[in-house]
């Protein structure tokens, strides 16, 4: 198992979700069209079995030379969109593998420093997810322009979901209405009651304005195919048509609270989400509490033996790190506090009669430097001939 | 790598089906277009009141039919590419883990309301420490974070990396200029002139650059003896119309992967000096958790069975992961190598008489009234002899 087969599911995923909508859109436009020009080559057929004049054939001619050529457009159209993406797929696909590539390499400074490049491209991708799904959209942008990952992230996929939202915000329903039966059937199996909140939002939108009876009429042409489980929602919603717009009845001021519209785009927020990527959260909280987790350690929560380098000593996510229990640990594993080398047979640990252990390569460096050892922690001072060996097993 | 591979394959076999097929509709397209085009021509060429003659009737009847035909051909061959890339997501469900979030139940907790104002902090302290400020800024003000400083003493370290990964490494001089005497054992001023050197050498002819190796080599001959001639050679291969250097020397004359190792050294030397952690708490903490991901995986994958399953999803990290050479140990950490568990204020490291190591609950076990026996060693002593030892 290694990191990307854990990590990257849904860095191919998603593009691939785009790749299958599309080839289907294109399969759409393929049969239409194709359609089309069988309808004109009916009638040409018609035309012919009826003995029509010639200038009648050369009209019909004339229309189906029209309808091909508008096919010959719209299938490219399509078939290069369909294209565009599964580039996308491979171009993500390409990333992933130089960093199998270098695993599979020796250990060299020059593969050292590729790889940490690759991780670093890998934290932004994470980033630009976060950002993306929280809603952050303007940032996301820019750092996929600063990064230059336009291809490797999913701006370009999270574009329609920005506009939809903007929609939202300012009150309109269309697009995300357009955005709900595009994708109908997906939303279904997820049981997303995404449109029927828009719905009920223009509902209420209608009683706002006072136009009742054209709400009537609204609600007698979308509630009626409801399904049995909406029922007591919209029965909570037809009776705000008996209450006046100051109300203090509930459920029906809860109802009439512009506060909806922000819950409206929290919601399609988070059913895009699930429909690009199932059931998951992003990559980055999840990385993110796990080394948490992984470097965790009681030394992290006391002033005295915090690191600059631990990520879990500092604030702010010393704070989270708090929350988590400490690593496991069954083996020792020492590092030396003054100059943060591992303690292992090529610098050895050694105590000060003050039962402090430093390393050995440390506590010389400090002899040839004051010709002393000075405990940084007790302040102490104490010659080399004093200072003991441990071992630890 | 297999699971890339594995992907790739049908990737490909989808692209390539795909590609063909657009270019055959483009000329199927095209010749109907042309066909049909050239058929009213000639029918445009019959006086418009005439009826058509039997064999022109049977004419247009043929071509119309036929492409219609082959229009329908091409929907039906598009319909068949269906099982090209459906079998692309399979492969992708197959060779990827799709729920990887399943081995972190608790991951949702950092989106929490509480927790998750303290990750958006550490990621706007994240980005204004790479030098992104318009980036933060606009995070910032979309998030709405708090507490965060914009200024990060790390950001002039990153400056002067990002030039030096540029390929210009006259900052990062000036600045081991200044810091010489912590730096004078180290290899990164050394590293810098070289960089400089090849620069000037691509940019304005060998012969600055011999000048300028002439200028700053030798204080470093004695320490760096090899990769000084390395250096001085791989200017042979810096002349315009040199053959292509041999494969010691690639690395050397590569501008952007040498510049980006020098980057990396000068960051990990600069920090280090200016007592700074070499990468963000937010970078370190996902790296190690990109770690841990696998490795926990790979455990899922042995436990098949429910119940072992069960007990842990309620357990908290259930192992060690190695964390790497440059990711790992922060802090001391005495696993008692009796007991096998971390030691704690109440159960600390103690060093018996022979040097060895152990904690106090085991020592208290193993101890026989005033005679305790070395489990490594055949010293035999007091356990008051023993003395607590502190790691940290």
């Amino acid at each position: 198992m290694n990191e990307i087969k854990s990590l990257e599911h849904p860095t191919l995923k998603v593009p691939y979700e785009v790749f299958n909508k599309r080839y289907r859109a294109a399969q759409k436009v393929l049969d239409i069209e194709a359609r089309q020009v069988a309808n004109s080559v009916t009638e040409i057929d018609g035309g012919v079995a009826k003995q029509a004049k010639a200038g009648e054939i050369d009209n019909l001619l004339g229309g189906m030379v029209e309808k091909l050529i508008s096919m010959k457009r719209k299938a490219s159209e399509a078939i290069s969109e369909e294209l565009q993406v599964a580039y996308v797929c491979k171009k993500r696909l390409d990333h992933l593998k130089e960093h199998a590539t270098l695993l599979n390499e020796p250990t060299s400074p020059q593969v050292r420093t590729a790889m940490n490049q690759w991780r670093k491209v890998r934290l932004d991708r994470m980033l630009v997810d976060y950002f993306l799904r929280s809603g952050y959209y303007s940032c996301a942008n820019k750092l996929a322009a600063a990064a230059d990952l336009r291809d490797l992230t999913n701006v370009d996929i999270y574009q329609a979901a920005m506009e939809v939202e903007a929609g939202l915000a300012a009150r309109r329903t269309a697009r995300c209405l357009q955005w709900c039966a595009d994708n109908k059937t997906k939303l279904r199996k997820i049981n997303s009651d995404m449109e029927f909140n828009i719905r009920v939002q223009e509902f209420v939108e209608l009683v706002r304005a006072e136009r009742r009876l054209d709400a009537v009429r609204y609600a007698r042409r979308h509630f009626s195919t409801l399904e049995p489980a909406q029922l007591p929602a919209l029965q909570r919603c037809m009776g705000l048509l008996a209450f006046p717009l100051d109300t203090e009845v509930e459920p029906y001021q809860r109802l009439l609270d512009p506060g909806r519209w922000e819950a409206l785009v929290t919601q399609f927020r988070s059913a895009h989400s699930r429909l690009l990527a199932p059931a998951a959260p992003p990559p980055l909280p999840v990385a993110l509490q796990l080394g948490l987790r992984a470097a965790n350690t009681p030394q992290c929560h006391q002033d005295s033996t915090r690191v600059a380098s631990c990520p879990a000593c500092q604030p702010p996510l010393n704070a989270l790190a708090r929350t988590l229990p400490h690593a496991h640990c069954t083996r020792s594993r020492l590092v030396c506090r003054l100059s943060r080398a591992p303690l292992n047979e090529h610098n050895q640990p050694l105590l000060l009669p003050n039962g402090q252990v430093y390393g050995e390569k440390a506590l010389k460096e400090m002899m040839k430097e004051h010709g002393a050892i000075i405990c940084p922690k007790t302040k102490e001072v104490f010659c080399m001939k004093r200072v003991e060996k441990v071992y630890i097993m | 790598m297999d699971s890339c591979l594995g992907v790739e394959q049908d990737l490909d076999k989808a692209i390539s089906k795909l590609f063909g097929l657009s270019e055959h509709a483009d000329r199927i397209l095209q010749d109907a277009v042309q066909q049909i085009q050239d058929l009213k021509n000639e029918i445009a060429n019959i006086p418009p009141d005439t009826p058509l003659t039997e064999g022109q009737a049977q004419i247009v009847k043929e071509t119309t039919q036929r492409i219609k035909e082959a229009l329908q051909h091409l929907a039906t061959d598009h319909r068949d590419l269906h099982a090209s890339v459906s079998r692309v997501g399979k492969s992708i469900d197959r060779h990827f883990i799709a729920d990887y979030a399943s081995v972190a139940p608790k991951a949702e907790s950092f989106m929490s309301d509480t927790n998750r104002p303290i990750v958006e902090q550490a990621i706007a302290e994240h980005l204004y420490r790479q030098g992104l400020e318009e980036v933060a800024d606009e995070f910032v003000a979309e998030a709405g974070v708090t507490g965060v400083e914009r200024r990060s003493a790390f950001v002039s370290v990153e400056r002067i990396a990002a030039a030096l990964a540029a390929g210009n490494a006259l900052p990062a001089l000036r600045w081991t200029e200044k810091m010489s005497h912590d730096l004078r054992n180290d290899d990164l001023p050394f590293t810098l002139h070289t960089v400089h050197a090849l620069k000037l050498a691509r940019e304005e002819g060998v012969v600055s650059a011999i000048e300028y190796a002439r200028a700053h080599f030798p204080r470093h001959a004695a320490r760096h003896e090899q990769q000084l001639q390395r250096a001085v050679c791989a200017l042979a291969w810096c002349a315009k119309d040199a053959p292509p250097p041999p494969k010691q020397y690639e690395h050397l004359l590569n501008a952007k992967a040498l510049g980006a190792e020098a980057a990396e050294m000068f960051i990990t030397v600069a920090c280090s000096l200016l007592n700074l952690s070499p990468c963000s708490a937010l970078g370190g903490a996902v790296r190690a958790g990109c770690r841990v991901l696998p490795a926990l995986h790979d455990m899922r994958a042995k436990m098949t069975q429910p119940r072992v399953r069960a007990a842990y999803t309620t357990a908290d990290l259930p192992l060690e992961v190695d964390l790497g050479e440059d990711g790992g140990a922060h802090h001391s950490v005495f696993a008692c190598p009796i007991l096998r568990q971390q030691a704690s204020e109440q159960n600390p490291p103690m060093r018996l008489l022979c040097g060895h190591v152990i904690s106090r609950d085991a020592l208290n076990k193993l101890a026989q009234g005033v005679k305790l026996k070395c489990p490594y060693c055949p010293m035999e002593q007091s356990p008051s002899e023993a003395r607590q030892i502190y790691f940290s």
